[in-house]
């Protein structure tokens, strides 16, 4: 009995897959969405599948995509890459066996360096959403960044936290792997381009409790303290650590999204008190929140991610508009009509395409972002930054 | 020795013709996933093997994430300096993490039972944080990308096809390794595994097999680093992160322990596994659970075991 | 100076921490043999359970902490009774169904609860300040928790019927059921009060720090350190462990930062494994 239990789980795991595509459509257009579902990272990748589905929503609400004379429903597949390389190598060759070439995601600097490759190999189409110095290279023509890094904007962060306030000396916290080196070390050259000292601490991943670790940052006695790309969890627990010990200078965050987590985890505004962070895009705008209505309308749940949902979504959707304008979802011809886009959200806003100068290929949406401050426990919401054109 | 010690039995002769399929796949398919799936298996298989030739002397080892990493990161940084030669560097994988074994082994080795699995995981541990602290020889946080593909007697291991085919031939020559090992010294090592107590004194020199095991184990797994770093031209640190150690006791564990073919068929059940549950997004990892509990609750003594047992009460 | 205090301090707090963490998943090793692996799982569901028991049911959250409890030494009762009790002799098997349990309950709390962090804040803050130095209220009330936990575990185990059962099935189980002790009937329960413990620790620390799914996974990894460092099996062992771990951790990571403070932790804990290789205070070694 027990052997047979045994014998039917294991014969019904190869007909799975083929399960979901007996009944497929005529003309499916499927993608990819990458990134970490599981884990501590997990909020990422399960934003680049929100962001996903609702651009395939949208456009099967239309009917579908136009692909050489057929009108094709898009479909979205997931892909937990775990935030390691080897797991976006996998996921890259895994999504390629369903004939799938494009891929919003992978979310992690260890996914990106993993699927370059091997993305390359399988001619598809990767978003990476990576701070890595190495995000993009020109010897891999088929990558594109959903958005740049701390070296496009940490300067307009850090210029305008200056006049709200007035800081001489900061110390950066952050994780002491690639999600944490590449942002801080960035961070660092931008303050102390602007005349601010600074210190860098990383933590091992993992670490819980950061008492001890407040304790020797607060002993150099910096003005603020920078949680750069410390996962929200983290920083929220660090915020609440460095009050406890007594420290009344800001906070900043020039790392990626999750204030609103924070604020949860560090108990309120009232212990935040004074904080400044950057936005990936624009969140005070209500035109960039709709984009949890009309999720909601078209699927019918709650996107899962946060805010990081509304910065991935204009990659998903200028995805499925250059498949339209290419007619193929070839990952060439795919890549060939997205550098002809215009960079433009109806959500969002206009941007430009970036990149040249960092990375030497300017595949890099460049959108509005946003610098938020809280000063004295008040919200005082997300202003709009417009990018300018390099 | 009373009789004359069989160099191979027929399990690794199962396990080794097992692997040598995977020589010919590549012959009638160009399907990438089959080619993912296989590499990966490959590289676990290696991987797994280490874990289980220290499971023949009932020690579980953490420490193969480490090893691995000191292959791995062998390979990536003579490629740096364009040495890509196959034979020089598989020796290399192999030889370089095998020494570092043998200082580590005389420290390790006298701790028994689940003390030894708690410091071959913090080994695992140390060799992490290692790597984030050597940025100038391992690249740090950011690992060394874009390392070259080996060069066999002259011809570039580039494509895909070959890149598997390298990697079949490495778990052919570590599944080799890991049977004359198994099969030359399978008394001793199963003395110990039965009673190491009484097999000391009954004059067996118990530290010396032991110490040939673990130095052969970690050597095996340099290898599975070498395929790893080869599978992906990149040695990242999140690559030999300690918690991979779980998988590869995993692959050991459900496959079975009782014989070689326990790896080999373990890996395989729980790559593809891995691979079809990815699809699942956020679901992928508690398919995977609920699949392990599955396997461990319904299959006694792993796959092998489950196999075994049918197999007696057919015949 | 008051760095040194201060760091002194943190130490104990953390201490206070790992020693309930540690003292279910050592009395788990000790009597049943069992490596659990799905500790910081039933960490996570502890915090979770309190997190529901305030933010839905309106519970006050001393009650939100002992429902959490009951929980999760229910649910450690039922998985021991009916999964591990099958196959509780071998180790390894033991090792995959902990395992197993782990990756399903995390991935069910990130499918219920969603993976971002909740809204969950202790209800006593602020901390006390003597000059330079401050210690946290809320790490108080754990350290109180913490000493009233392994007091409870003590009497119970050394002062109770029940106690003696479970030390000499730990003892020698052979020996223990020829003298009619059912481990069919201890072994759920001793279970259960492991994850019992690991559920208190979550509903206790989970406010202070944070609570998504994925803060059970460094729980494995300290218990196992601590656990080893102490002797395994032995309860006063790993609280005198947790305690060093914690003021190990809290001196290295001030002084040297946290990375390289992580290094120098586990460093030194592979020397003291070399020169006492049954940790601190660890008698018997059982197999793997």
């Amino acid at each position: 009995m027990k052997c047979r239990l045994f014998a039917a789980a294991l014969c019904a795991l190869p007909v799975l897959p083929v399960a979901t595509t007996a009944f497929a459509q005529n003309c499916e257009l499927k993608i990819g969405a990458m990134g970490p579902m599981s884990g501590g990272a997990a909020q990422w990748g399960l934003a680049m599948n929100s962001a996903a589905e609702l651009a395939a929503a949208e456009a099967n609400q239309e009917g579908g995509v136009k692909m050489g004379g057929k009108t094709c429903k898009v479909t979205v597949v997931p892909y937990d890459s775990k935030y390691t390389a080897d797991g976006a190598a996998a996921g890259s060759n895994a999504l390629a066996a369903q004939d799938i070439h494009l891929i919003i995601g992978p979310v992690g600097s260890p996914e990106a360096t993993g699927i370059k490759p091997v993305a390359a190999r399988n001619e598809q189409v990767a978003w990476n959403a990576a701070y890595a110095k190495n995000a993009l290279e020109p010897k891999f023509p088929l990558m594109f960044h959903i958005a740049p890094g701390p070296a496009a904007w940490a300067d307009a962060v850090i210029k305008r936290a200056k006049q709200v306030f007035p800081m001489k000396s900061v110390a950066l916290i952050a994780p002491n792997d690639q999600g944490g080196t590449d942002i801080a070390s960035v961070d660092a050259e931008a303050y102390k381009a602007n005349g601010i000292t600074t210190t860098e601490e990383y933590y091992q991943r993992g670490t819980t409790n950061f008492a001890p670790i407040v304790t020797r940052i607060l002993a150099a006695r910096p003005d603020v303290v920078d949680t750069a790309s410390s996962p929200p969890g983290d920083a929220g627990v660090i915020v609440k650590q460095l009050r406890l010990a007594g420290f009344t200078g800001a906070i900043g965050r020039l790392g990626g999204p999750g204030t609103d987590e924070i604020i949860r985890v560090s108990g309120g505004l009232d212990v935040l008190k004074d904080f400044y962070w950057f936005e990936t895009i624009p969140t005070g705008d209500p035109k960039v929140q709709a984009i949890d209505d009309e999720y909601k309308k078209l699927l019918g749940k709650d996107p899962v991610g946060g805010t990081a949902v509304w910065a991935d979504l204009p990659a998903a959707r200028m995805t499925l508009k250059a498949v339209s304008i290419a007619g193929t979802d070839d990952a060439k011809a795919v890549a060939a009509a997205l550098r002809t886009l215009p960079v433009e959200d109806p959500n969002i806003g206009k941007g430009y395409w970036g990149g040249k100068k960092q990375f030497g290929i300017a595949q890099e949406l460049q959108f509005p972002f946003g610098i938020g401050i809280i000063k004295d426990g008040k919200n005082l919401g997300v202003e709009r930054q417009e990018p300018k054109p390099e | 020795m009373r009789k004359q010690i069989r160099l191979l039995g027929w399990t690794e002769l199962v396990a080794l013709l097992l692997l040598a399929t995977g020589f010919v796949v590549p012959m009638y398919t160009r399907s990438v996933l089959v080619y993912s799936v296989l590499n990966q298996i490959f590289v676990g298989v290696i991987a797994a093997e280490s874990v289980w030739i220290m499971l023949r002397m009932n020690l579980l080892s953490f420490a193969t994430p480490a090893f691995m990493a000191i292959g791995g990161y062998t390979v990536a940084i003579a490629g740096q300096h364009d040495i890509t030669d196959a034979f020089a560097m598989t020796a290399a994988a192999f030889i370089l993490p095998a020494l570092v074994a043998i200082p580590l082994g005389a420290l390790v080795l006298r701790l028994r039972g689940t003390y030894f699995v708690l410091v071959t995981f913090v080994l695992s541990q140390i060799m992490q944080l290692l790597l984030f602290e050597t940025p100038g020889l391992t690249g740090g946080s950011n690992g060394i990308a874009g390392v070259p593909p080996v060069t066999l007697l002259g011809t570039e291991m580039g494509s895909n096809r070959l890149v598997l085919q390298f990697a079949c031939g490495l778990a052919i020559l570590a599944t080799l390794i890991t049977g004359l090992l198994t099969r030359w010294f399978r008394q001793h090592f199963a003395a110990i595994e039965e009673n190491e107590i009484l097999a000391e004194s009954l004059g067996l020199v118990v530290w010396r097999y032991k110490a040939m095991g673990f130095v052969v184990a970690a050597g095996i797994a340099g290898l599975a680093g070498y395929s790893l770093v080869n599978m992906l031209l990149t040695a990242h640190p999140s690559s030999f992160d300690s918690s991979t150690a779980v998988d590869f006791i995993a692959y050991t564990i459900i496959g079975g322990r009782l014989s070689i073919l326990g790896p080999v068929l373990g890996t395989g059940a729980l790559v593809y596994a891995t691979n079809l549950f990815g699809t699942h997004g956020q679901y992928a990892q508690g398919l995977y659970g609920v699949l392990i509990l599955v396997v461990v609750l319904a299959a006694r003594g792993g796959i092998v075991g489950t196999i075994a047992a049918v197999w007696r009460r057919v015949s | 100076m008051a760095e040194f205090l201060q760091a002194a301090i943190i130490g104990i707090s953390l201490g206070a921490q790992y020693a309930l963490l540690a003292l279910g998943f050592t009395l788990i090793f000790g009597i049943l043999g069992v490596v659990n692996f799905s500790h910081g799982g039933f960490y996570m569901l502890g915090g979770y359970v309190a997190y529901s028991c305030v933010a839905g049911l309106g519970l006050p959250y001393p009650l939100a902490v002992i429902v959490a409890v009951l929980a999760t030494a229910a649910l450690g009762w039922v998985f021991e009774l009916f999964l591990l009790e099958r196959l509780v002799d071998d180790h390894l098997a033991t090792l995959m169904l902990t395992l197993g349990l782990y990756l399903v309950i995390s991935t069910g709390l990130l499918t219920i609860f969603g993976p971002l962090s909740m809204e969950f804040a202790f209800p006593v803050t602020g901390a006390l300040h003597l000059g330079s130095i401050y210690v946290p209220r809320e790490n108080l009330i754990v350290l109180v928790v913490c000493l009233a936990a392994i007091a409870a575990l003590w009497l119970v185990l050394f002062r109770t019927d029940l106690g003696r059962g479970l030390r000499a099935l730990a003892n020698d189980r052979a020996v223990a059921m020829a003298q009619g002790l059912r481990p069919k009937l201890l072994f759920p329960l001793a279970f259960a009060i492991a994850t019992g413990l690991a559920g208190l620790t979550g509903a206790l620390v989970t406010p202070i720090l944070s609570l998504s799914p994925g803060v059970g996974d460094p729980v494995l990894a300290t218990s196992f350190l601590t656990v080893i460092l102490g002797g395994l099996g032995s309860l006063e062992g790993a609280a005198l462990a947790a305690f060093v771990v914690g003021i190990v951790e809290a001196f290295t990571s001030v002084y040297f930062g946290g990375s390289i403070g992580a290094l120098v932790l586990f460093v030194l804990v592979l020397l003291l494994l070399a020169f006492r290789p049954t940790g601190l205070m660890g008698r018997t070694v059982r197999g793997a």
